[in-house]
This record gives structure tokens, sequence and C-alpha cells, in this order.
């Protein structure tokens, strides 16, 4: 679990959150939507220093986030930002190489288990043929699925996605979610920011709704239809039906 | 990329071939040639009085060591300033480090003449105090590529005009600091040499000892945090390397320019991004560039001689010009 409790907020010297209580449940998929500018990313970039916590704490399993020592950290939670600067100019294979990084030991030697993990990594995300071309090189949506390699590599309990569709076309968008499905089968707690409701309301076990740089709403999927908040807060209407086992929304 | 292995490994073969060549023909030529067998004489020990002696000891070994730590050092120093900057503009030169490493320096020649340690002591002072100071405006002001650039071009401009008026107060610096301003080899001796030669190869070595760690700051601070690495901590301990080389290499050779900027270029059309390679292929490529500019310039008009300075500049600057455009609106890789 996951837990932030009574956390302060920044950006520099800015406030942007206040008194923020939330928790993401252990094995479950959590997505953290709310319109522009409420606060979703800054809450979750305080996991990787972008925004920082004044006050309050960042619980996971029971432990104090930050007193795990970074690479520690890295092999339980794992990352990845929507903002990254420019994609050095290695190939993908050495991208995804770079995800060992906090479980190799000083010398920086890549054993059995770093080598499967990077075959494997670059299986699921289907960049087999690209291994070798330069990551610099590919296009946004290909950068995207490299880096979503290496943060597999990283084999981390906990993953955390923000805005993981962006550069994504339609077809690359679906095998993300199948994916972060699967990657959830396996036991992995997922907390993504996502824009798109429709995508939201169909993976997710738990919404988490801001507004207003403040939590709104937390509950499961289902509960959060009944209650209306999403309609609420987005000023939208949403019609659920049924099309083949899975529900489909049209939000409008 | 079984053939890029192969072609990496050519390369390598390559520079170390030149390295030794170029250093055997830097304790060869200048003023007074002197014959490879005499040379073999010295080495062996055979000969310890003659005139050719002296020359070797006194004058070419200082200045082919001094050749190949300058190459090395920028080399370097720009590798890892311009991965932990994120920026391929980034060099000891255009964020002003060498200007600020340059004014304590001369500071020093104007306070404590004598003194070289002190020389050394300031240098690295004045490089990391610039440092620092770079780093900071660009991380409070705005974390962006192009601030660190122009506030280093600008904190160069002031540090080359205190210089300057260094300069105007005290007649006799002019003549003392000339072929400081321009960058030059002459005149190095081993004593000189001691103090920058243990900080250099020191730095050299945590660089290649952390080089994974380098790698990992290129990703950017979000993904290089959540990859746990301490950030905060190993960029400031890359400055403090860069700072100790750029600091070190203008000790004793002066302003030397375009070396640190040029070198990890070229070096990055082989090797790429990867620190491991990268590192060791630019310290070995600025050693050989160095080494040869120095000789060229030593050779060319003898008995005359152009610093190495100005040669490194002359050339330097078309074969980065050629680099950029030959790679037709590619951008340079960061």
């Amino acid at each position: 679990m996951l837990e932030f409790k009574n956390a302060d907020i920044n950006i520099g010297r800015n406030e942007i959150l206040r008194d923020i209580s939330v928790c993401f449940e252990k094995g479950r998929i959590t997505s953290v939507i709310g319109p522009n500018g409420c606060g979703k990313t800054t809450l979750l970039q305080s996991l990787i220093g972008l925004s920082s916590v004044k006050k309050g704490s960042i619980l996971l399993d029971g432990e104090d986030y930050f007193s795990y020592k970074p690479r520690e950290r890295a092999k339980r939670l794992s990352f990845m930002s929507q903002f990254r600067e420019n994609t050095p100019n290695i190939t993908v294979a050495g991208l995804v190489e770079h995800g060992r990084f906090p479980h190799m030991g000083f010398a920086r030697k890549m054993n059995a288990d770093d080598r499967s993990a990077i075959e494997r990594a670059i299986r699921l995300t289907g960049l087999y043929d690209e291994r070798d071309i330069p990551a610099c090189e590919l296009s946004g949506g290909m950068q995207q699925r490299a880096y979503l390699a290496m943060q597999l590599a990283q084999e981390c309990p906990y993953m955390v996605f923000d805005e993981p569709m962006n550069h994504l076309d339609f077809p690359a968008q679906r095998e993300m979610y199948g994916l972060i499905k699967k990657l959830n089968r396996d036991g992995i707690t997922i907390i993504i920011v996502l824009h798109d409701l429709n995508h939201a309301l169909q993976i997710s076990d738990n919404i988490v709704i801001m507004k207003n740089r403040a939590i709104e709403y937390t509950g499961t999927a289902k509960e959060c239809l009944k209650t209306g908040i999403i309609e609420q807060v987005f000023n939208c209407r949403i019609h659920s039906f049924e099309s083949g086992n899975e529900m489909q929304y049209l939000i409008g | 990329m079984e053939r890029r292995k192969a072609y990496n490994r050519i390369y390598f073969c390559v520079i170390a071939f030149l390295l030794v060549a170029l250093s055997v023909l830097g304790l060869l030529f200048g003023s007074v040639n002197i014959s490879l067998s005499k040379l073999a004489e010295v080495i062996l020990g055979r000969d310890t009085t003659s005139a050719t002696y002296a020359i070797l000891y006194s004058v070419r070994l200082p200045r082919v060591l001094a050749s190949l730590l300058t190459g090395a050092g920028l080399g370097t120093a720009g590798v890892v300033l311009q991965s932990v900057l994120n920026n391929s503009l980034a060099s000891s030169n255009t964020i002003g480090v060498n200007s600020g490493a340059g004014f304590f320096v001369m500071l020093s020649i104007l306070l404590f003449p004598q003194n070289l340690a002190a020389k050394s002591l300031m240098a690295f002072i004045g490089a990391f105090a610039t440092s620092a100071f770079i780093l900071c405006l660009a991380y409070f002001a705005e974390r962006s590529r192009v601030t660190i650039i122009l506030a280093g071009v600008t904190i160069s401009g002031f540090l080359v005009a205190a210089m300057n008026a260094m300069k105007i107060i005290d007649d006799d610096l002019v003549v003392n600091t000339l072929h400081f301003s321009i960058g030059s080899l002459s005149g190095v001796t081993m004593k000189n040499l001691l103090y920058p030669s243990i900080g250099i190869v020191t730095a050299i070595t945590l660089a290649l000892i952390f080089s994974k760690a380098l790698n990992i700051l290129t990703l950017g601070d979000g993904t290089a945090h959540s990859l746990g690495l301490n950030v905060n901590l190993y960029r400031i301990f890359f400055i403090l390397i860069s700072s100790a080389l750029a600091g070190f290499v203008v000790s004793f050779s002066g302003l030397i320019g375009f070396v640190g900027l040029i070198i990890p270029h070229i070096c990055r059309y082989f090797f790429r991004q990867d620190a491991r390679l990268l590192l060791p292929a630019s310290m070995l490529t600025g050693a050989v560039f160095v080494l040869a500019a120095d000789l060229i310039g030593r050779v060319l008009f003898a008995p005359y001689e152009i610093p190495v300075g100005i040669i490194l500049s002359l050339s330097g600057a078309p074969f980065f010009l050629y680099l950029l455009l030959r790679r037709g609106g590619k951008r340079v890789n960061a």
C-alpha cells in the first residue's frame, strides 16, 4: 500500500498541494483523474523528487518512503514520467539496461537475472526489432515504449505511470492497457494518471478524483459511477452499456 | 551490433597507436631534432650527461606529459559536463569554468608569484566556484539548457574583463601571462606538473569508476531519481570532477579552448552516449589531439613556436563546423 498522509507538497518554493491524504491499495489498479492543473502530476512527482513533501509523510508498505535508500526505493517503486529531457543517444537495449541500475552492484556488472529481465521487457513491449536502434531516433510512441521497457526491466512491485498514453496511437494504447492489466494480474500494484475517462473506468479497480488541488473522491470504479461524481467534476454525462463481456462508457 | 563493436575496437586501437607514435615524435622533434637511437640511449640509461639528456628530461618529456594531461583532462571534463548538464554545448570553456580558473590563477601569479601549489589550488577553487555559481543560477532561475550556456558566456566575459583589468593594474602581468592567456605548453616543467597531474589522474579515475551513474544522469532528473540515483549528490560529485580537471589543466596550460567541446562530439559519433566507452575514448582522443597540435606548433616554423592554444582553435573551429554541417541538419546529439 502506498499512502500519502496529510502531505503538503511544493514545487520549488510554491506550495501546490495542502494536507493531502490518499491511499493506493496494494495489488490494485488505481487511476488518478481530474481536470488539467488539479495537481495529479505534482502529487505523484513527489515520489521522484520533482516535487517535495514539506509536511506529512508518504508510506510504502507501512514504512516511510523517504527512509529507503535510493536504490532500495527504486527496487520497490518505478515511475514513468510524463516529462522527459531529451532521450539520450543510446540503443533501445542500452536504455532498457538502465532499468537494471538499482539491481546492479557497485561494479555494475550484469548477471543472468539482469539479462533475462531485459530480454523479457523487450519482448513484452514488442521492441525486439528495434533493440539496436538509437532510442533518440525512434518516433515519440516508440520512445514511450522503450521507456516502458526500461521501467519493466526495473521489476518493481509498484509501478506508477504519469499519462503513459502520450504519443501512443490507438493500437499502441490498447497494447499498453493489455500490458498494464497483465502486469496487475501478475500481482503488480499500478498507479496511473489518465486523461481518457473511458479508459480509466474500464481498467481501474479504484479511482482517485482530484479537483482544485485537492482529493475530491476515492473509491472503487463501480461506486464512483453510481455517485455521479465524475459527471459533476468534468461537467459531462456518462452512458454505460455492456458490449461483449466488457462495460463500455460513452462520455459526452 | 557486432560490426559496431568491431569498429569500436578498431577506433581504440588506432587512437592508442597514434598516442604512442605522437608521444615518441613529441620527444624527438622540436627546435633541435633528436634521433631515435639517441632517444633509446637515454631511455636505456646509457646517456645521462649529454645535452640531449637535458633537453629530453627538462623540456621534451614535461611537454609531452603536459599535452597528454591537458588533452585527457579537458576531453574527460567535456564528456562529464555535457552529461551532467544534459547539454551538448557545455564545456569548461562555454560555461565559464576555464575563465574562472584563469582568473584565480592570474590572481595567484599576482599575489604569490613563486608558489606552484597555490597556483593549482587557486585554479581548482576558481573552476569550482564558477561551476557552483552557474549550477545555482541554472537551478534557481530556470531549469533551461540555454540559461546555463548564456550564464556561462556572461560570466566568462565578466572574468576576462577582470583579468584584463589586472593586467592594466600590473604591467608585468601582461608579459608574464601572455602565454597563459593564449594557452601554451612551452615552459612547462616537471615541477609545474606534479600537483596538477595527481589531481587530473585522480579525477579521471573517479569519473571512469562512476561512469554508469553518469549514464543514468543523462536521462534527466525525474527518470534518474526513479532509477534510484541520488541525483543531487552525483550532480555535485561530477561537477567537482569536471572542475578539478578544468582547474588543474588551466593551472599549467592556460586558457586552452575547444578540446572540451569538440572531442566529446567526435567520440559520441562512434560511441553514442555510453559514458563507459565515451569517457576513455574522449580521454585518449583529447590527448592525441593536443599532442598533435603541440607538435605541429613546434615544428611548423621551427625554431619559432606557435602556442598550442592557437593551433587548437585554428584547426578545431573549422573541423567542428565541418562536423556540424556534414550531419546535414540532423541534430548534434546531446
